[in-house]
């Protein structure tokens, strides 16, 4: 990665963590909802990765890439 | 047996999204599902045909693959859930069997399966998790098998829920030992059985930002050791181990006025095979009304070619000497676009997909001192349909 975009990215990373408010329970109601998921559609969210994972030459991120692939 | 010459073509659906279904959103991080829920989706994935200059002869066609995906998630008692994923693919087309140099220079590619290929792909997978108070603990065993290809696995994963439930770290493990078997072994003096492993883990840390954004960032490493080359490619040699890492972060914004949310996600990827990429995802969950939902989307992929990389194979070269012309590993760039629309109707969800994939040598972000040849666009439609009870 270029460096410039390192530094864009932590700048980003801080501002977001910096700016962080106690959220109390009942005010997590917009973050509950199925629209705010990491992933909205599990089964969408996994074909993706599939067909990324096939036709690109990358994979990972936010899970832990278990499974065994035939795509060489 | 029907195929004659194929390349495997699968992957593993259920492992790679288990730790992602974990983590559905902070504010449920450590609570199982108080209902069940049964999903399919039903999609067809269709590769745009070679044109006859990249193709002199043989078969212009590419892949087209019909997907089923079953899932079932269902509370146990007040503290267990459990996961059943089944998939089954039908596929059929051709792919990249070499490519030589033409007239003026430029590659020219040889197909794979000239009477066509056609295989099936079906797994199964079995998932279960225990929840905490603040946190929780699962893991999930599952099983994949083609004409030529085999692959069991097992995950585990942690989350805990911290910071007076501001912060969810997770942690996730895995590992797949993959049998592989090609078809047609003899004849084509392919290899006849070798083996592959894969160990995989990922820590990520999620944080509520106010009552309207979340961020999560995450960091995955991944070692491969065996046969990592394409038993398919008349020339194909890389090194037998491959060491992954990707950072990933994800951003959602719920948008109170439009009643929308917004996703944003980036992911790095570098491997010691040499390919760097970055991706970039956007999407707009638009409500309308308590019935409808409408889901553009967004998402741009470039990477590096691998060190190895060649569009002219080099039959020259001693078989000792890495190379590939496989295009996954040229340098180049992909757009995408999809939308969505979803429908809610007492307790089903139904949801129809459709997305555009386009790569292109053109589009790439790093520099390219060879072409792809094969480069992949594609179209894909979907059908789903989610019944809680």
């Amino acid at each position: 990665m270029p460096d410039r975009g390192k530094i864009l990215f932590i700048l980003v990373l801080a501002t977001l963590l910096c700016s962080c408010t106690q959220v109390r329970p009942w005010e997590m109601g917009n973050l509950a909802r199925k629209e705010m998921a990491w992933e909205t559609d599990p089964l969408e969210a996994a074909l993706n990765d599939h067909i990324f994972f096939s036709k690109e030459a990358s994979s990972g991120g936010n899970s832990a890439a278990g499974g065994g692939c035939g795509c060489n | 047996m029907k195929q004659l010459d194929k390349r495997p073509h699968s992957r593993t659906l259920i492992a790679l999204s288990s730790t992602a279904l974990a983590l559905p959103g902070i504010a449920s991080a450590d609570a199982p599902p108080t209902q069940s829920t049964l999903s399919y989706k039903l999609s067809n994935y269709s590769e745009d045909n070679l044109s006859r200059e990249q193709v002199p002869f043989g078969s212009l066609e590419r892949y087209d693959i019909d997907v089923h995906q079953f899932r079932l998630v269902a509370p146990v008692g007040r503290d267990y859930s459990v996961q059943i994923d089944a998939n089954h693919e039908n596929m059929s087309g051709a792919s990249p069997w070499f490519t030589t140099a033409g007239v003026d220079g430029s590659p020219i590619i040889n197909m794979s399966g000239a009477s066509g290929i056609t295989d099936e792909r079906s797994e199964l997978a079995i998932g279960a998790r225990y929840y905490l108070a603040t946190g929780s603990v699962g893991g999930t065993i599952g099983y994949s098998e083609e004409n030529d290809y085999r692959a069991t696995y097992i995950s585990f994963s942690g989350q805990k829920t911290v910071n007076e439930g501001m912060t969810t770290v997770s942690v996730g493990v895995s590992h797949s030992a993959d049998d592989i078997f090609p078809t047609d072994a003899e004849l084509f003096n392919r290899v006849r059985n070798e083996d592959k492993r894969s160990t995989s883990a990922v820590l990520s840390v999620s944080q509520i930002i106010n009552q309207h954004s979340t961020f999560q960032l995450a960091a995955s490493l991944t070692e491969q050791s065996g046969f990592l080359s394409d038993p398919y490619k008349f020339r194909d040699v890389r090194p037998d181990s491959k060491t992954q890492i990707a950072l990933s972060s994800a951003y959602r914004y719920f948008v109170t006025a439009a009643d929308a949310a917004l996703h944003a996600d980036y992911r790095y990827y570098h491997d010691d095979f040499g390919v760097s990429s970055h991706t970039f995802n956007m999407a707009w969950h638009q409500n309308l009304g308590n019935r409808w939902q409408l889901i553009p989307n967004l998402r741009y992929y470039t990477q590096a070619a691998a060190d190895f990389y060649t569009n002219i194979d080099d039959f020259q070269k001693p078989l000792t000497e890495f190379q590939s012309s496989d295009y996954r590993l040229s340098a180049y760039g992909a757009f995408s676009g999809g939308f969505s629309v979803v429908t809610f109707i007492n307790d089903w969800t139904a949801t129809l997909t459709a997305e555009r994939y386009v790569a292109d040598h053109k589009h790439s972000a790093y520099a390219v001192t060879q072409p792809g040849a094969a480069l992949v666009s594609y179209t894909r439609l979907s059908l789903g349909f989610d019944f809680t009870f």
